[in-house]
């Protein structure tokens, strides 16, 4: 190589590298500033960074209406992730194995809720609700079932996308082998076919509960102040102002969620690498 | 004994069509009513909300506006995900885990808990701030936030992971060989890199660009935190127009020219693609 080349191509390593860091400490900084923020000390009422003294102060001082919304997120969140686990397992075992007619249109059709803006979604519903409650006086609008439906829907295309992948690389004689050694179609259904599709299903079941966990414009317009949760509570909170209390909040969602996360994904040997898109 | 995978899709399709075709109708149709106030609407269907979008100056510079902060977002994303995850695809450093896990970890935050280190990073008297007055390059604090600056940071910050991870698994499906080999033959690194890596990578850029660009357009919750109101996209107006002003009608009818006019775009971008690709030198693209 010329020494003009060798140049360039140090320049261009360089160059690379700061985009990178750049790119990490862009990532990383939010993150970092909310964390380090919480543990400021009773200096004010308002947020300074860097802090000038450091205490647990204001994760004491986490107001009291910000429990409930929790415990019901994580109840949707849950409630949400099971049935699109149960349903999305079903959906790509049909779309995988089944003979289909336009089975490539019917796969567009179930990833199709993520191509409509969460937003929309939740206008959507809002206003369904309304309708089935003039056809029909079913009240689903402000309850939590109301909620799991619509977190459901958004759900429900990671769970197929994930299972489907597994399972289009699944080797069939594996079980057929099972099969003509002689074991039950349940057993085999239990001890080879689920085994071997289980990365699929936690991913998925993860990723449903992550992304159910953290809507909001999907769910503010279907929730009550009963049964509002904790991202919508943060978000009119936020709009309003914010206080050192809510950092160590959110350090503490943080914190608590990507401890769960990275712990299952561990226990389980699943690597979890979320697919595509989610709706903001 | 055979088993009829078919039937399996029943119960799936089932909920699906109830929960997202029924509503989804329901919700257009509304886009074609008249609005008479309090949520209420009038019997016959009409065009005159879509006659009032694309006569109103406002919602078409709303509609421009959303496109084109989408699609620096998209840009963007592409301009700094890519070297990261190039980097990370070819790195063979122990580390490489962690790096990719932190960049997991971002993608898995919440929007809001994002929105709210922005907003603290981003303020009049915030680090960022701090820095630049610190060093004299400005004399007076950068208005960072309640403006388009804000909005484009804030979607970058949600989409930028989640374009990483797709196009580190782009980057990896390109075999190092073909780097090596063109080397070996002479080539320059930078025309590797866009004779070798990029032709081989661009059906992934488009897709991750793409990605990153429909996200944006529809995004909600960081665009209204950051852009504090006076930012105002498609998606914000919708909210506005549904909660504030009770007019469901319109709401839908935004709705309904944002998704359409993302459809369009998206088939634009591929087809364009396409073209690109076919372009192409022989030989390059496989």
């Amino acid at each position: 190589m010329r020494h003009a080349d060798v140049t360039m191509l140090a320049l261009a390593r360089r160059l690379v590298g700061l985009v990178c860091a750049a790119g990490y400490a862009f990532l990383m900084a939010p993150l970092v500033v909310i964390l380090v923020a919480s543990f400021a000390g009773r200096q004010s009422h308002y947020v300074v960074f860097p802090p000038t003294s450091f205490s647990l102060e204001w994760y004491l001082r986490v107001p009291a209406e910000y429990f409930r919304p929790a415990v019901t997120s994580v109840g949707v969140a849950l409630a949400a992730g099971s049935i699109s686990t149960a349903l999305g397992v079903l959906a790509a075992f049909a779309l995988v194995r089944g003979r289909l007619p336009g089975r490539n249109f019917l796969k567009a059709y179930f990833n199709a809720p993520l191509q409509v803006p969460f937003v929309v979604t939740g206008i959507v519903f809002l206003q369904f609700y309304y309708l089935l409650y003039g056809l029909t006086g079913a009240r689903l609008l402000g309850t939590v079932w109301g909620l799991v439906a619509v977190h459901v829907l958004i759900t429900l295309p990671y769970m197929i996308g994930t299972v489907s992948a597994v399972l289009e690389r699944f080797e069939v004689s594996l079980e057929e082998a099972a099969l003509t050694l002689g074991a039950t179609r349940w057993s085999t259904l239990r001890r080879v076919t689920l085994p071997l599709i289980k990365p699929g299903i936690v991913a998925g079941a993860l990723y449903a509960f992550v992304v159910s966990f953290g809507d909001i414009p999907a769910s503010m317009f279907v929730v009550s102040t009963a049964t509002t949760t904790l991202p919508v509570q943060l978000f009119y909170a936020l709009e309003f102002d914010y206080t050192p209390a809510l950092l160590a909040l959110c350090s503490l969602v943080v914190v608590v969620s990507m401890t769960a996360i990275f712990a299952v994904q561990w226990l389980l040997g699943v690597d979890f690498v979320p697919r595509g898109r989610a709706g903001g | 004994m055979r088993v009829r995978w078919s039937l399996f899709l029943l119960p799936p399709l089932l909920v699906s069509l109830v929960l997202f075709v029924a509503p989804q109708m329901a919700f257009v149709r509304g886009s074609l009513l008249h609005n008479l106030g309090y949520g209420q609407t009038g019997p016959t269907l009409t065009l005159e909300n879509y006659v009032r979008f694309f006569t109103d100056a406002f919602y078409q510079e709303a509609l421009l506006r959303t496109a084109g902060l989408s699609l620096i977002d998209a840009l963007a994303c592409l301009a700094v995900g890519l070297p990261i995850a190039y980097r990370l695809a070819r790195s063979r450093s122990r580390w490489r885990s962690m790096w990719l896990t932190l960049v997991v970890a971002s993608s898995l935050v919440t929007v809001v808990i994002k929105a709210l280190g922005m907003m603290v990073l981003l303020s009049a008297n915030g680090p960022v701030n701090q820095v630049v007055l610190g060093l004299g390059l400005v004399r007076e604090p950068l208005r960072l936030l309640n403006n388009d600056v804000g909005v484009v940071l804030g979607l970058i910050h949600y989409t930028l992971p989640l374009v990483i991870l797709i196009l580190f698994s782009v980057v990896q499906t390109i075999p190092e060989d073909l780097e090596a080999a063109a080397r070996t033959l002479g080539a320059p690194p930078l025309r590797v890199m866009v004779r070798v890596v990029l032709p081989l990578a661009l059906p992934g850029l488009v897709a991750a660009s793409l990605m990153a660009f429909n996200l944006a357009m529809g995004a909600f919750t960081s665009t209204a935190l950051l852009g504090g109101g006076r930012v105002l996209t498609l998606p914000v107006l919708i909210q506005r127009k549904a909660v504030l002003e009770v007019d469901y009608p319109f709401a839908a009818t935004i709705s309904v020219v944002l998704l359409v006019s993302g459809v369009l775009l998206n088939v634009l971008v591929l087809r364009l693609a396409m073209r690109l690709r076919r372009g192409a030198p022989a030989g390059v693209v496989g």
